[in-house]
């Protein structure tokens, strides 16, 4: 079963999946495994703790998939078991995380593909969102990957939409003027 | 130019090989479960029992166990002495003790009584069968001033 990288939600196989059938985890899984990894991964920044998260994701869903309701929202019931699954591991780490950054801000409708990235500027991007503090950056990669809704990203983090929508402002804001600054002053 | 999304994926699709690998063996978990089946319900079942066994273990008896060890060696010790008065008594017979002998013997003991009372005449007031039937006190009382 082969799937397009950015599925429909009604072309996801999760009734076939839900009654067991191999071939459709295997879409599923193929279809997310991927993008998973770059959302895990750049949160915990350590590639073999990644990849165990994302099995222990796919794991979990394996098992719980009876808990999801709508089949549409297979990605972000996803995403939200691997979010949990990283703060899991934050925990074991004792690090901490996700503290308030109070940032009130105006509606924000920007789609993901307005911003554009040129050669020269891939690697600073990748170093600018890793400076970026642990619930902006969340917020943001859920926002780039998956092209999520605000109201799916504050289910999946379990984070207010007020807040959901100041972090993504605020980290959206940073890597403008970064760009910004890029393209004045080109190296 | 590239959009974030693309960019965040070319920069981690090395990784891929390894995706692949820990896609397909979480798939044939799956497969595992779902051949698992019915023998999966019993085998479920059997741990619900051992895991019910292990918690009236550890919870009712390992926090006691010098008690209960206590109450074994009584009961022990009651039927140890129980087992042994029972063979004192064989020996003192010489033989089992069967029930019909003490019936044989009151018998017997009611036959020799019936004989040797048979010529005593008893007094009237013995022979008289009285019938009584009790009543209500209501009646009793009315009866008594009538």
């Amino acid at each position: 079963m082969k799937m397009p990288e950015v599925a429909a939600p009604e072309q996801l196989p999760v009734p076939q999946a839900r009654a067991g059938e191999p071939a459709a985890w295997d879409a599923l899984f193929r279809r997310y495994q991927l993008p998973l990894y770059v959302y895990v991964f750049e949160l915990i920044r350590h590639e073999q703790a990644a990849l165990d998260l994302v099995q222990e994701t796919f794991i979990a869903a394996s098992k719980h998939l009876g808990s999801l309701r709508q089949d549409g929202k297979f990605g972000g019931w996803l995403f939200g078991i691997a979010h949990q699954k990283c703060l899991q591991h934050w925990r074991k780490r004792t690090e901490v995380l996700f503290d308030e950054v109070p940032e009130p801000l105006d509606e924000f409708e920007d789609a993901p593909d307005d911003l554009l990235i040129r050669r020269e500027q891939e690697a600073e991007f990748m170093t600018l969102l890793n400076q970026l503090p642990l619930p902006h950056r969340s917020v943001l990669l859920l926002h780039f990957i998956e092209d999520f809704s605000l109201e799916e990203i504050s289910r999946i983090t379990e984070t207010q939409l007020g807040t959901v929508k100041s972090r993504l402002h605020y980290a959206k804001k940073s890597l403008r003027k970064f760009l910004e600054v890029k393209n004045e002053n080109p190296a | 130019m590239k959009t974030p999304r693309k960019l965040l994926l070319a920069q981690h699709r090395a990784a891929t090989p390894k995706l692949d690998a820990i896609r397909q063996s979480t798939v044939a978990a799956v497969c595992d479960r779902r051949s698992e089946g019915v023998f999966g319900v019993v085998l479920r079942s059997q741990t619900a029992a051992t895991m019910l066994l292990q918690t009236f273990w550890h919870e009712l008896i390992l926090p006691t166990r010098r008690i209960w060890a206590g109450f074994a060696t009584v009961w022990a010790l009651i039927f140890i002495v129980n087992f042994a008065q029972r063979d004192n008594v064989n020996n003192v017979t010489g033989q089992p003790v069967h029930s019909s002998g003490p019936v044989m013997s009151l018998q017997a003991q009611q036959r020799w009584m019936n004989e040797l009372f048979a010529d005593r005449v008893l007094p009237p007031d013995a022979d008289r069968h009285r019938n009584f039937t009790p009543k209500p006190r209501t009646q009793a009382a009315s009866a008594a001033t009538v």
